[in-house]
């Protein structure tokens, strides 16, 4: 998190992390499809001539509150082969918040357990206390045949204290769902250890309201929590 | 945190190493080559006939390119008055922000770029357009863009000929030169400079990015390496000490041991032999087991006080001239007596010629070959075959030189494949069970290879389980060193102390 008092600015930023073709890019090219153009930047994207991401992807979102503070979100994600383990610790240095991308199949178990070890271990490299980052878990691909039913997805809740997500990111199925979870926990998380609300004069409501209603939220469940405003700021 | 940001919370952890280019806010110099960048301004600007200056934040201006108000400009400057009101204009619009309560009015639509355009008039009646440079909701610059003449200026304003010093025929003729705008027109050529700019980040913000990760990415393997490097030789260099500390433990304990056994076999010999009285036949038979037995233990312990001076590279060549076919004959000899009492077949096959000498380590080569033929007649059931070849003397393909080749093969039991490269390993055992069929400490092997390769030579082997090995040394006829006196064989692994 960087606040700047002087410019009345805010800026998180969160990573989505995760196996190899897991849907990391594929979440930020839905919700930079889903967000305003005012309140979005380029999504950045450097890949390989396979679509692989090969160092990270970026996504700004920025919103400014009526009170004229401005929050501004970097999305990245981390390139998932095995080999860039330096650029994933490079990309999540500093992490407010992990999105944690699993494949839902049964086959890909073994890889999603690998990359979560990965992420512990990377945060505790970069110093990251992995009890003060809150990490959301996206089970994503539900639609395909192997995946696992919802029965187990809700025993793998239970494993942990983490958000769980079901998630089609090609579908746009629970990726907002899995921002919303994110910034949730990612504000929760800052503020109860640096009095956040107080301190930028945002409630967490205010605080998703302002980013939900730059995005699309149609044919999501948080589409009655965050009605659209007509007038963008 | 930058350090130029406040921290909300002092506590939160400090990052250990140098923020990432992630965590930075981008500059327009990072994003953008100056060169090439000015001279697509300077493009732009022939083309409109208008100044363009582009500013960083920071009032860095990064390209800056003049209109068509030159003359004008230049005849208006002459005068002292009109000097310091342009300079007074100047670095309002450069030190921006500018906002529309300072007099400059807002311009219909916003830029591409994101942002109002706002339009500062000259008291000469010329206009500027200023251009916030928006990129991902940041501002990093402004675009200045004019002087021109507004298309609606009939006439040059009162303002003007308030100015002490300027004629003002002179000034309208001059201002003619001034290419005259409307709003429209101005509002499309600065969404083109926009897009153009747009481009331009894109491409700069991505290569700058990507450039910037790759670095910290290569800086992040090499500080894990070098980690991990540091582990491992202080590990390597635990791992050496404890292989010297067996070495010499190894060579003293089988010292220790060498001595009192020679004793145990010396005075059996002598009770054998009578010296202190007659034996009954069935004390002689106990005595000789003893004998026997001892004999047995010393070679055991010979071999190991080898291995551990080969080991603390202490092992002495002495070269001179031998007979191998002697040196073969005299090494079967010293097994046959094993082989009769399992039943095998002993054979041996000499080149048709008597051979010349060569240079080797008598002691040593013939230890070779006994080993060799030790570990054959172990490993080969009764019944089975022992042959011994020795090669004419002649060019060695794997050594580029003349020498000879010595093979035993045996019909035993046979080596896996993938055992073969670790026999030679000291200690090594193809079978290391506690209930294996056959004893010895596992060091015949690596004392051959370390003894053949003293001598410039190669060891080989070919098996197949069940049905036998062959095992071969090529040597040279002249060991590479043995011109310079005795030689050392270099220990198999690194012992040398640190020196500096």
């Amino acid at each position: 998190m960087q606040l700047n008092h002087a410019q009345r600015e805010l800026t998180l930023k969160l990573v989505y992390y995760g196996p190899g073709l897991s849907g990391k890019t594929t979440n930020l090219r839905c919700i930079h499809a889903r967000a305003r153009p005012e309140a979005r930047g380029r999504l950045l994207s450097v890949e390989t001539h396979e679509d692989r991401t090969l160092f990270f992807d970026l996504l700004p979102v920025f919103v400014t509150s009526d009170s004229g503070f401005k929050v501004k979100l970097k999305l990245f994600t981390v390139p998932g082969q095995v080999v860039h383990e330096a650029t994933r610790r490079v990309v999540l240095q500093g992490t407010d918040a992990v999105a944690f991308i699993a494949d839902s199949r049964r086959s890909a178990g073994a890889e999603n357990n690998a990359y979560w070890r990965k992420l512990r271990a990377n945060m505790r490299e970069n110093g990251l206390d992995a009890t003060q980052v809150p990490v959301v878990i996206q089970f994503n691909k539900r639609d395909l045949p192997d995946a696992q039913t919802d029965e187990e997805l809700e025993a793998a809740r239970k494993r942990g204290g983490e958000p769980v997500v079901g998630a089609v990111a090609l579908r746009g199925e629970g990726v907002m769902e899995t921002l919303h979870a994110l910034l949730q926990s990612a504000w929760r998380n800052l503020d109860e250890r640096m009095r956040l609300s107080r301190n930028i004069g945002l409630t967490e409501k205010e605080f998703l309201s302002l980013i939900f209603q730059q995005l699309d939220l149609k044919g999501t469940g948080l589409e009655a929590l965050y009605p659209l405003v007509e007038k963008q700021r | 945190m930058s350090a130029d940001k406040t921290s909300l919370a002092d506590s939160a952890p400090e990052p250990q190493r140098t923020d990432s280019v992630l965590q930075r806010r981008l500059t327009l110099v990072d994003m953008l080559d100056p060169e090439t960048f000015g001279d697509v301004v300077d493009s732009l600007g022939e083309l409109y006939r208008v100044g363009i200056r582009v500013q960083d934040t920071r009032g860095r201006t990064l390209a800056d390119v003049k209109g068509s108000n030159g003359d004008f400009c230049g005849f208006v400057n002459a005068s002292a008055d009109g000097r310091s009101r342009c300079a007074a204009l100047l670095a309002r619009v450069n030190e921006g922000p500018l906002t529309p309560a300072q007099g400059p009015q807002l311009l219909s639509g916003v830029s591409p770029l994101g942002g109002q355009l706002l339009t500062v008039s000259c008291f000469t009646g010329l206009r500027y357009v200023v251009m916030p440079v928006v990129w991902d909701g940041d501002e990093l610059g402004q675009v200045v863009f004019g002087p021109f003449l507004p298309e609606e200026l009939s006439d040059l304003p009162p303002s003007l000929a308030e100015v002490e010093g300027v004629e003002l025929a002179r000034a309208r003729v001059l201002a003619g030169r001034v290419r005259r705008m409307s709003e429209e027109k101005v509002g499309k050529m600065l969404a083109h400079v926009a897009q153009v700019l747009a481009a331009l980040l894109a491409a700069g913000q991505k290569s700058y990015l990507t450039g910037q990760v790759h670095l910290e990415t290569v800086l992040e393997t090499q500080r894990v390496l070098e980690t991990q490097n540091a582990q491992l030789m202080r590990l390597n260099q635990r791992l050496k000490e404890a292989d010297r500390l067996k070495s010499s433990f190894l060579g003293t304990v089988s010292h220790e041991l060498r001595t009192p056994l020679s004793s145990i076999i010396g005075y059996s010999e002598m009770l054998a032999e009578g010296l202190v009285g007659g034996l009954n036949p069935e004390q002689t038979q106990f005595v000789r087991t003893i004998i026997e037995k001892g004999n047995t233990l010393l070679k055991l312990i010979s071999s190991i006080l080898d291995m551990s001076q080969i080991e603390a590279g202490k092992v002495r060549l002495a070269f001179e001239w031998v007979d191998v076919q002697e040196l073969v004959q005299s090494a079967l000899t010293s097994v046959m007596p094993q082989a009769q009492r399992k039943g095998l077949q002993l054979d041996v096959r000499m080149p048709g010629t008597v051979q010349e000498r060569v240079v080797a380590d008598r002691e040593k080569l013939r230890q070779v070959v006994v080993n060799l033929l030790a570990n054959a007649v172990k490993f080969t059931p009764g019944g089975g075959r022992v042959e011994v070849r020795l090669s004419a003397i002649g060019q060695q393909r794997e050594l580029g030189v003349e020498g000879y080749r010595i093979e035993v093969e045996d019909t035993g039991v046979g080596i896996p494949e993938d055992q073969r490269e670790r026999i030679f390993q000291s200690f090594y055992q193809v079978d290391d069970s506690p209930t294996r069929e056959y004893g010895g400490a596992g060091l015949g092997l690596a004392i051959v290879k370390s003894y053949v390769e003293g001598h410039g030579g190669r060891v080989s082997l070919t098996s197949e389980v069940g049905r036998g090995s062959c095992f071969g040394v090529v040597l040279p006829l002249e060991p590479p060193l043995s011109g310079q006196g005795p030689a050392y064989i270099p220990p198999p692994v690194d012992t040398e102390p640190d020196r500096f």
